[in-house]
């Protein structure tokens, strides 16, 4: 039985800290919680400037899973995958988390050999994966049209039966209150404006509460990570791009897995609420603004409604965007940027969300014991000199 | 979202016509050492105001044009053809 708790209490931010954290995402709030639970670090600080989750943390599309590519990345996308599975538990809040299964979809012979082959590099991560062809695939989704009417008809699909959702607010709050109990100050409103670097160490942040010492800075701030970059005198190898996603009206339930097209780029689940959530490419400019375009969402409508045609008289009724720090390698970039204390856990771009209770584990890691975690150490930002992109694929 | 981008060519036009070309960098110096190259390749000033950008018309005249654009609020100041 969970115990009573407390309401989550936000602080203002103390003199000194032994680590700051900026960025009170998902990300952040969960290297504060793992550094505070299995490395005993005592005076931790979480800094957001808006409200807990407000960035990409609260604007993605739920979606867990770990049907990547690059071999570097696959264990780390597993246990991540896995992780959710025992958080709920382990943080006493209900993630909500769901694993339904996730479908993608192969539209021609040849993309669907490239799917096989993808599968094969997957198994042999120890990730579970079935190939279905066309009919299997209608009795898993009846509401599919898997005949040759679609210009793209289905070949066959790829089966992930681990990949689902999780509730992403759930998870900002479980993160946040779980922090609390171990004694994390979580300061929203509190803006970072510049970082104290004394002879290549970092000492604290300048922020819009006055300046906090700090033996350790970690960066985790989602889409705005170039800002922090020209606050310390460096680029990142980033661009800012924005992502759309829409929901649909409420339906009774007729879709119980994640739908997936690669090739033209969309994704559907419908949540336990009833409405789908429709998800589709990043823009295709560098933009850091929030809006909803007529073009994207009339583009994902053509495509839901090609392939699932009952849906034609279903409207769009709800809209939200984010900004994605994308690299050009689809990875992200952690651990050190060369200065002495300061640690990132940045670019996450479009992926960042399946990868939060990994990444904060591994990002405490580096963060209590100064070294590089096996798991991440193909997303240092040493690869973009040494030859060592990570060959991930957007979707 | 309301903005188009003059084509020098081709006249006032949606920016879903285009393909974004991303920052105009400048090219390191004939003998610059690798690092220098990758800096170039990778890393980016991403900054939220005006930058110059390159956009090709794919769906129209087929041509890159170099715009000056706020990213954050897609105001553009300036356009200019570049083709040789």
């Amino acid at each position: 039985m969970a115990k009573m708790q407390k309401p989550l209490q936000f602080k203002q931010p103390q003199k000194s800290y032994d680590v700051v954290i900026v960025g009170g995402g998902l990300h952040g709030l969960a290297a504060a919680y793992y550094l505070a639970r299995y490395h005993g670090i005592k005076r931790i600080a979480v800094l957001e400037r808006r409200y807990i989750g407000s960035g990409g943390s609260g604007r993605n599309t739920e979606m867990v899973r770990a049907n990547k590519r690059a071999h570097e990345t696959l264990p780390f996308y597993k246990e991540s995958l896995e992780m959710w599975d025992g958080l709920s538990s382990e943080l006493e809040w209900n993630l909500m988390v769901q694993k339904k299964g996730l479908i993608a979809l192969a539209h021609s012979d040849p993309e669907l050999a490239a799917m096989r082959m993808l599968s094969d590099s997957q198994r042999r991560a120890g990730i579970k994966i079935e190939m279905l062809n066309p009919k299997e695939l209608k009795k898993l989704v009846p509401a599919l049209d898997v005949s040759d009417r679609p210009a793209l008809p289905i070949f066959g699909a790829q089966f992930h039966p681990e990949g689902g959702t999780v509730h992403h607010d759930a998870a900002v709050w479980g993160y946040a209150k779980a922090c609390a109990r171990y004694g994390v100050d979580i300061c929203v409103g509190v803006e970072v404006t510049g970082f104290n670097i004394d002879a290549g160490k970092v000492t604290g942040v300048q922020t819009s509460a006055g300046h906090i010492a700090a033996g350790k800075v970690h960066v985790a701030v989602g889409g705005y990570s170039s800002e922090i970059g020209r606050m310390i005198g460096m680029k990142f190898p980033v661009t800012t791009i924005v992502m759309q996603v829409m929901t649909t009206d409420i339906m009774a339930p007729f879709l119980d897995y994640y739908v997936a097209s690669p090739r033209l780029h969309f994704y559907t689940q419908q949540t336990l609420k009833g409405d789908l959530i429709l998800g589709g490419p990043l823009d295709h400019f560098q933009s850091w603004g929030s809006y909803t375009t007529w073009e994207e969402s009339a583009d994902r409508a053509v495509k839901i409604v090609e392939y699932f045609p009952d849906l034609a008289h279903v409207r769009i009724v709800r809209t939200w965007s984010g900004i994605c720090d994308c690299t050009g390698d689809s990875a992200p970039v952690m651990g050190g940027c060369g200065i002495d204390g300061l640690s990132l856990d940045i670019a996450w771009g479009y992926y960042g969300f399946k990868a939060v209770p990994a990444s904060g584990k591994y990002s405490a890691e580096y963060i209590a014991t100064g070294k590089m975690p096996e798991k991440i150490r193909h997303f240092g930002l040493d690869r973009f000199y040494n030859r060592r992109l990570v060959r991930e694929i957007i979707l | 979202m309301a903005f188009l981008i003059d084509c020098p060519n081709c006249g006032r036009r949606n920016p879903y016509e285009f393909k974004f070309g991303g920052e105009c960098k400048r090219a390191p110096d004939e003998g610059a050492d690798m690092r220098a190259w990758c800096d170039y390749l990778f890393l980016h000033d991403n900054m939220p105001g005006f930058q110059d950008e390159w956009w090709f018309h794919a769906l129209g005249c087929k041509d890159w044009i170099k715009v000056r654009r706020n990213i954050a609020t897609h105001e553009i100041r300036a356009i200019e053809e570049t083709s040789p």
